[in-house]
Order: C-alpha cells, then structure tokens, then sequence
C-alpha cells in the first residue's frame, strides 16, 4: 500500500512538471496554430537561470521570480524574432522552432558551461513527513501543490475574466474575434509570453526535484509535453492537466514494475491515441 | 532545356572523376576520411530531401532508417564472417528492413496532419532508441561494439571509391525519381495537397512510396556509415542525426538533389574546421550554434538555400523580359 502511494505521489509530481510545460504549448496551438518545438528550450532557460538565481540569492522565491521574468523575456523575443515572420506557414513553423531549440540549448552551453549542475532544494521543503510506513517527500509534495494552485488560477482566468474569454474565444475561431476589433495579435504575445513564463517555472522547480540540470534536459522534457499535449487534446487546458497526470503516473508506474518499458510506454500511447482519435481525448468545442 | 541538361551531366562527370583520382594525387588521410563522411552525408541528406523537398512532409524521425542500416551492416558483419559478400548482403538486408518499417509507419501517421506526423514520428524514432539500447545481447546499448570490416575496406582508399560509386548511383537514381511521373505527383503534393486530390490522385499512396525511398536510401548511408567507423552505438540513431540531414538540406538548398550534397560539403568542412577554432576561442566548441542561427535566417530569407537561391538567380537574369508577374510556386517550378 504504502508503495503505491509513493509511486502515486511521484508520479504526479512528475506530472505537475509535465503540466506546467504542456499548459503553454497548449494554448499557444490552440490560439495560434503554432507546435512551438523551442518550448523545452524554455524550460532548460527556467531551470538554469532559477538555479542560478538562487546561488545569487540564496532565496527560492527569487529564484522562481527570476525564472519567470526569464521565461517571459525569452517568450517576447521566441515570438517576435522566431514565430511572426513564418506566421501561416506550418512547415517553416516546425523548421524553425526546431532551429531555435537548437540555438537555446546550444546558448545554455555557452552562458552556463557544457557540464550539469547540481541543484539544492531549498531547506524548508527539503526533507519528509513519516506517516506510518508512508514516506511523503516535502518537495514533491510542493510541486503537486503548485500545479494544483497553478491549474486554478488560469481556470479562473480562462473562464472567469474577459482576457480568458478573448482567449478561448480565440482558440474557437481567431477570424471572428479580430472581426469584432480585437487586436489578435497583440492577445498571441501575451499568451505566448505567459506560456513561456510558465515553461520557465517548470523548469526552475523540475531543477530541485531531480537535484542535476543539463541542456538536454529540455528537448527530453518537450517530448513528454507533446505527448501530453496530443493525448489531452490540442488547445484543451483540462485535457492537458489530465492528460499529464496520466503520463507522469504511467512513468512512474512503469519504471517500478516493467522497467524495460518505462520509456516506451508514453510514447506508445501517443501513437495509440493519434492513430484512433488524433483530435485527443479532450477536444475544444467550436 | 536539352542542352542545358548536358553540360550539367559534363560538369559533373568531371567534378566525378577529378573526386575519383584525388586520392591517388593527394595522400591525405584527414581529406579521405572526410570526403567520405562528406559522401555518406550527403546520400543521407538526399533522401531527406525526397520527404521534405520534394514532397513537402516534415519527418523528425529519419534517424532510425539510418540506424537500422548502421546496425544491420554492423551486427551482420560481427555475427557472421567480415566479407565483401555479408557486407553487401547486410546492405541489402538492411535496406529491407528499412523499406518495411518506413512502409509500416508511413501507413499509419502519414494520414495526419504535417504538426502531428512530425511528432509522431519523432515519438517512433525515440522507440527505436530505446530499442536499442535495452536489447543490449544484439546491440550492446550506448557502449556500442566495434567489428572488424571487409579485408578490402583497410584500404581507406577503396572504401573511398565505393561510397563515391554509391553517392553517384544515388544521385542518378534519385533524379529519375524525382523527374518520373511519380516524381511529379509528389511535387504536386507539396504545392497543394488537397487539389492533387480533388485531381484524383490517392495522396497518401504517393506519401508512402516517398517515404520508403527516403528510407530506404537513409538506410544504405547508415550501413556505410558503420562500416566507416567500423564501431556503432546508439548515436546513429539519435535526433543529431536527423537534425544533421535537416541542417544540410535547408542550407543546401531544398528540393534540389544538388543542394543536400552541397549542404553536407558545408556542414561536414566548417565542423571539421570549427571545432578545430575551439583553442582560439572556447565559443567555437559551441559551433552548432553558428548553424542553428544560419538555419533560422535560412529559413526566414532564404527558404531556397544555397543552391536554389543561385538557380533562381540565373533564371531571373535569363527571364529579364518576361513581365509576368509569376508566384513563387511557379517559379521554384521553372526554377528546376
């Protein structure tokens, strides 16, 4: 029993991460028709720049501050110089997301040196709770706690405030929200940038959590967020929460009891799902 | 147009031949060994350019085509006796296997659309190297194994002249390919898919027999390229590889057959030179970065490339008086 409910909160620890990567990817498709391939290459930004914040500082809270400022610096350059000049054109789109991947990790190698770099957990959420034989681990336990928190705060303002409205409208069909003298335009950098401020917070508490960071990790992660992505539905901000817990469970599973198949198990259910329902199984109403 | 065709033919029986007796003029070991990995380079990044050029479809997994043949070459070799005969024999094989899976995968993903089958085919080619490095009893995972190649092939010289041999069928073969009427349909397919359907044609079919030639192309580069190295581990099968072919086709030049081998020229020469820059100056270790940024432009300014960029300048001259003004399919079209 207690082994289940270790694997369980590992799992969607992992999950949360996965989550926090795939939101942003999400929304960017759904609004702008944009896979963006350089999301990962956010990530590993977050994640690096947040651990180095907190050896700056010393201070967690900083840390995750910077990462996002981080993300959302990198988000407005990634949409300016990156995505509007192909803007319509899917196949230069995946080219040249693919090369700013590239050129972001790459970067990270320049700026941070070609070696990993360990991360501490901060002290106060390092170390566990012992119920009975059930081990939680303080830190884990955080980060489902924020994915939570997370998921709740961008429901509210997806359904709750006009930008969410503008914003789901706009996933819906982006030609009528401009005929209604909306600035579209303007609405795909803000969603951009918040999508890479929350790739970037995915990685600043992903760099804790698995104690070493390395460029790679980025592209190992996107992988895991495209999977979420094309299983919860592309666009669907709930599918994406669903569908990320189930991969991090599945990982976490697997890697217990079938080993081999750890790795390939995600991305047999992304074949599975694209083949019989490659719309997701979440799909945004229009 | 007759004419034109023969005086490219001449150029290149020339540019062949003088290829063909540089190693008996120079006895630059570094040069061989480069130009050869030039050569395999490039038969890889054609076939790429069959997918992305010619018929407009982005696969992120073509690594695993060039893995299989690098594999199959390798263990065949290994397993059984080094000789010319298992070496072509495991070509051969690998080339099978390679056609049958690109057959397989193609049926299943190339029905979805351009966002999805790049994913999905990235997702399969990440199965394959997972594959590889669990199944360690054949593969021996990420330590690789090497094997003795062909008594032959210890002359570098020779293995030289056969990759040229192959380089040169390829491009043949490959021209007819694209300039058959199969060809044509495939170009018809990037321009405009759903009309090539509303034409009648079955698009997919088309897509598949694209994708099997590009793989199985990928992999007579990938069994070459093992037996260049005469080691193999589960690099060959990781997504360098394919960015690698990417790389040379777009700077080359896509949808071009020229362009992939110029690309792959480039490419293999300023990493050589490059990565040989990193003690003047430790960013030059970095050196994809150059490309990663040099491919991005590309594809923003010029999404012809190398080759195609000086073909569609020498058409403009040649054109000056036509008025007409003409899009840019048209023009890529004429361009060729």
């Amino acid at each position: 029993m207690e082994l289940i409910i270790n694997l369980l909160i590992n799992g969607l620890a992992t999950g949360m991460l996965i989550f926090l990567l795939a939101a942003g990817l999400t929304l960017i498709f759904g609004l702008m028709d944009v896979l963006n391939f350089a999301h990962g290459g956010l990530f590993a930004w977050g994640a690096f720049s947040g651990v180095w914040f907190y050896g700056l500082t010393n201070s967690f809270t900083i840390a995750i501050i910077g990462a996002i400022v981080t993300g959302i610096v990198l988000g407005f350059i990634t949409e300016k110089l990156i995505i509007t000049p192909v803007y319509g054109n899917h196949i230069q789109q995946i080219l040249i997301t693919l090369g700013f991947m590239i050129v972001l990790s790459e970067m990270l190698k320049v700026v941070f040196g070609p070696n990993q770099i360990a991360a501490k957990t901060p002290p106060l959420l390092s170390g566990s709770w012992e119920l009975g034989e059930v081990i939680i681990i303080k830190y884990r336990l955080f980060i489902i706690i924020v994915g939570f928190v997370i998921f709740g705060i961008f429901q509210f303002i997806l359904k709750r405030t006009k930008i969410g409205l503008i914003v789901r409208a706009g996933v819906m069909n982006k030609e009528m929200v401009q005929a209604l003298g909306i600035n579209i335009k303007q609405v795909f950098l803000y969603v951009f940038m918040v999508g890479a401020a929350l790739a970037a917070l995915g990685g600043v508490l992903m760099a804790p959590y698995s104690g070493v960071i390395y460029a790679e990790m980025g592209m190992e992660f996107a992988i895991l967020a495209f999977i979420v992505v094309v299983i919860g539905g592309m666009g669907s901000f709930p599918g994406s929460l669903l569908a990320a817990i189930l991969v991090g469970l599945a990982g976490s599973f697997m890697a217990y009891y079938v080993p081999a198949l750890s790795l390939a198990v995600n991305m047999m259910l992304m074949a599975i799902v694209l083949i019989f329902r490659p719309q997701g199984l979440f799909t945004v109403k229009g | 147009m007759k004419s034109k065709f023969q005086v490219n033919n001449g150029v290149l029986l020339v540019l062949v031949a003088a290829l063909a007796v540089f190693p008996f003029v120079s006895d630059s070991r570094t040069w061989t060994i480069l130009l050869t990995q030039i050569f395999i380079f490039s038969i890889l990044a054609m076939s790429y350019d069959i997918l992305l050029g010619y018929t407009g479809i982005v696969s992120f997994g073509h690594a695993m085509f060039f893995g299989m043949g690098a594999y199959t070459t390798a263990i065949m070799l290994n397993k059984f006796e080094a000789s010319l005969g298992v070496f072509f024999f495991s070509i051969a094989i690998g080339m099978i296997i390679a056609g049958i899976i690109s057959f397989l995968v193609g049926l299943l993903t190339l029905r979805l659309k351009s966002h999805f089958f790049a994913m999905l085919t990235l997702a399969v080619s990440g199965l394959f190297l997972v594959l590889a490095e669990k199944w360690r009893t054949l593969t021996h995972g990420n330590d690789g194994f090497t094997f003795r190649a062909p008594e032959l092939f210890k002359d570098r010289v020779m293995f030289y002249l056969l990759v040229l041999i192959c380089l040169v069928l390829v491009y043949f073969f490959l021209r007819r390919f694209v300039s058959s009427p199969l060809g044509r349909v495939l170009i018809a397919v990037r321009e405009n898919e759903q009309r090539t359907k509303s034409l009648g044609y079955k698009t997919l079919h088309y897509k598949v027999i694209a994708s099997v030639v590009a793989g199985i192309v990928a992999s007579l580069a990938g069994s070459l390229y093992a037996v260049s190295l005469r080691f193999v581990n589960t690099s060959v099968l990781t997504m360098d590889i394919t960015l690698d072919a990417l790389l040379m086709t777009i700077i080359g030049g896509v949808g071009t057959l020229i362009g992939p081998i110029i690309g792959a020229g480039v490419i293999e020469l300023a990493q050589h030179y490059l990565s040989g820059l990193a003690k003047e100056h430790p960013i030059f270790e970095r050196w994809i970065i150059f490309f990663g940024i040099i491919y991005i432009l590309a594809v923003i300014f010029f999404p012809r490339g190398i080759v195609g960029t000086i073909r569609y300048a020498f058409w403009k001259r040649k054109n000056k008086d036509v008025s007409v003004v003409l899009n840019t399919s048209k023009v890529k079209e004429v361009a060729k």
